[in-house]
């Protein structure tokens, strides 16, 4: 089980939103770390300052991935269906793609709503 | 809804990571973040995953630095690897000089390293002074990281 202080002071400090050096909020990380498996018993300290640079790389770059599909259909705002291109197009985002294609919200894809949804231009 | 948010990364460091390499007159639509904030958040347990099973078969309970570098190689993101594990070792080495200066100074955080595989409280004054250690890792105007064999 957890060791009482081994992660308290590193992930509790008020990390409302402010993250010091730190792009992404290192509680949010492990939380989602330890939401991952139940195998998933303890994370050291260096594990989501690791994930938080780990993170942002991965956004850049899926990102960049994404702004290409954009481009190519002319269009100067990134959305949701760049995002689920890129990730078609790159074979390690495989882990992605039923997430890319279930998303629930389709706004910009009205053809994936079961009711009958507005439709949007 | 509101509990959904709190298991994925939050919206606005999303988006700001993804504003910040776009070029200015980019826009973004609330959805691609949303997006991207599922992808992000899955990237990560998807490696944590990884990483908990080398743990597992080698009777190991704390997933580490070095397992996550590992993962990161074994999914395919090498260059990401290549990466953290500079950023890992860099962070290593500042903890050690902090440590080192712990025993001179009188600090007011005690910080005990007990092996390599675990670090200890970290008091969050700590990791705000470390700023020393924000590098950048990724020179923009190249291409990918991603590794992707045709």
């Amino acid at each position: 089980m957890r060791q009482a202080g081994t992660y308290s002071g590193l992930l509790s400090g008020g990390l409302s939103g402010r993250t010091g050096p730190h792009s992404l909020p290192l509680a949010r990380i492990k939380k989602i770390m330890k939401k991952s498996g139940d195998d998933v018993k303890m994370i050291s300290g260096e594990a989501p300052i690791l994930f938080s640079k780990a993170c942002e790389l991965f956004i850049e770059e899926l990102t960049q991935r994404s702004w290409m599909m954009t481009i190519q259909g002319k269009r100067r705002t990134l959305h949701k269906e760049d995002v689920a291109s890129a990730v078609m197009a790159t074979d390690i985002l495989d882990f992605l793609v039923n997430l890319v294609s279930n998303s629930s919200h389709s706004m910009d894809n009205p053809v994936e709503v079961e009711t009958i949804a507005t439709s949007k231009s | 809804m509101e509990e959904e948010q709190d298991k994925l990364l939050p919206i606005a460091n999303v988006g700001r990571i993804m504003k910040q390499i776009l070029t200015p007159n980019a826009k973004i639509s609330k959805e691609a973040k949303q997006t991207m904030q599922e992808c992000a958040t899955e990237f990560i347990s998807f490696v944590t995953g990884e990483a908990s099973d080398k743990c597992q078969k080698e009777n190991r309970k704390t997933v580490n630095g070095d397992d996550i570098c590992w993962a990161l190689s074994s999914l395919g993101f090498d260059d990401y690897a290549e990466a953290i594990v500079r950023y890992l070792h860099k962070y290593r080495e500042v903890e050690r000089e902090r440590s080192a200066n712990q025993h001179k100074a009188s600090g007011p955080e005690q910080e005990n390293i007990e092996d390599s595989s675990h670090v200890s409280c970290q008091p969050q004054q700590q990791i705000e002074a470390r700023k020393g250690i924000e590098f950048r890792i990724l020179d923009k105007g190249n291409g990918s990281s991603f590794t992707n064999p045709s």
